[in-house]
């Protein structure tokens, strides 16, 4: 599996290190991806939603734009 | 030449009067360091240089110079110097960190406080941007840390990034994770309103797929007024553009608000995928307005 890093640049010495993520930003990025993945999934729901609603309508999306304007 | 009593009948040696001449001509007597170094009596009147390739501090503590006192600072190191407050008051109205070629004086106006007050080689004090960090997005996530005060506002480009699977940026400060202190109000091209607060950072998303791939030509620029506040809430203002895996390309612009019950000044900005995955290309520059 591939190690998590974090690229970190400071900027007073103006130097960068990469460096391996602590346990506590694992958890945290793993927290990330799952809330990522949910409004993801989401999204696609909404958006699969959308597409067959406009198709039982038999309009596109742009006239669908046009009749709430 | 540094600061001392002279007795009555005393001769004075010819590296002294050199030295005396060498301060009356503001120079002062030169104090190399190479370390982090705490001022002493002995440095009134001094002229101490810093050399270190990694960031440095000059300490500055009470009962160990009179009002009137000075000494003189300056870095030629690579790392930024930064003069430290110990136990004694330091106020500027500039910025306490030297960057390599920067230098400043101390100003004693008592025992126990001093103004620096930066001199040859600072960035100029008002007008104008300086950069404070550059490179290239890799990893999980990107971190520009140790962001340094003495700017009015901080201004952020981000440009051509992008990861893999339709991930998008996102942006938090001091590594805030809360889902309850980022607000946004974004405006897409086709004019709806998105606030996507709730988010834990600012997504530079409004529901579509992220761009993917190099030619995505991904960009963000983000403005972050008065970033060093510690009363109020931090705001901004956004423009990001980029080329959606499934909407086209969207070009959006809007507000930013940092909330935080305990406002602190801003000292990081994380650069991370909001999806955990691996920047696979992107460049940042972040600069202070002053």
């Amino acid at each position: 599996m591939t190690k998590l890093q974090i690229t970190e640049f400071n900027c007073e010495t103006q130097t960068q290190i990469i460096r391996d993520a602590t346990s506590a930003e694992i958890k945290q990025m793993d927290l990330d991806k799952a809330n990522y993945e949910a409004a993801k999934a989401e999204t696609r729901a909404q958006a699969t939603a959308k597409a067959a609603l406009l198709n039982r309508l038999g309009i596109t999306a742009e006239e669908a734009a046009l009749l709430l304007s | 030449m540094a600061k001392q009593s002279f007795t009555t009948g005393q001769i004075l040696t010819a590296a002294q009067v050199l030295s005396l001449q060498q301060t009356a001509m503001l120079g002062g007597a030169a104090s190399a360091k190479t370390a982090s170094y705490t001022l002493v009596a002995a440095d009134a009147g001094a002229a101490i240089s810093m050399s270190n390739a990694s960031a440095t501090t000059i300490t500055v503590n009470t009962a160990l110079f009179a009002a009137g006192d000075t000494v003189q600072i300056t870095n030629l190191g690579a790392g930024v110097c930064t003069i430290t407050a110990g136990t004694a008051t330091v106020n500027t109205s500039a910025s306490l960190a030297l960057a390599q070629y920067e230098s400043g004086t101390l100003d004693f106006t008592s025992t126990s406080a001093a103004i620096f007050i930066k001199g040859a080689g600072a960035a100029a004090t008002s007008g104008g941007m300086t950069s404070i960090a550059t490179g290239s997005l890799s990893s999980n996530s990107t971190v520009i840390s140790s962001i340094t005060g003495g700017y009015v506002n901080l201004m952020l480009f981000v440009k051509d990034y992008y990861a893999s699977a339709g991930d998008y940026l996102n942006i938090r400060f001091n590594g805030d994770t809360s889902t309850t202190h980022m607000w946004t109000t974004t405006n897409t091209r086709v004019t709806s309103a998105v606030n996507n607060a709730g988010a834990s950072g600012f997504d530079s998303n409004d529901g579509a797929e992220g761009g993917t791939g190099s030619d995505s030509n991904n960009f963000l620029q983000m403005t972050i007024f008065d970033y060093t506040n510690t009363n109020t809430m931090k705001s901004g203002d956004w423009n990001w553009v980029y080329n959606s895996e499934t909407g086209g390309i969207r070009c959006c612009s809007g507000g930013i608000a940092w909330k935080n019950a305990t406002p602190a000044a801003i000292t990081s900005i994380t650069l991370r995928t909001a999806g955990a995955t691996t920047w696979l290309g992107g460049t940042y520059e972040l600069y202070g307005v002053k």
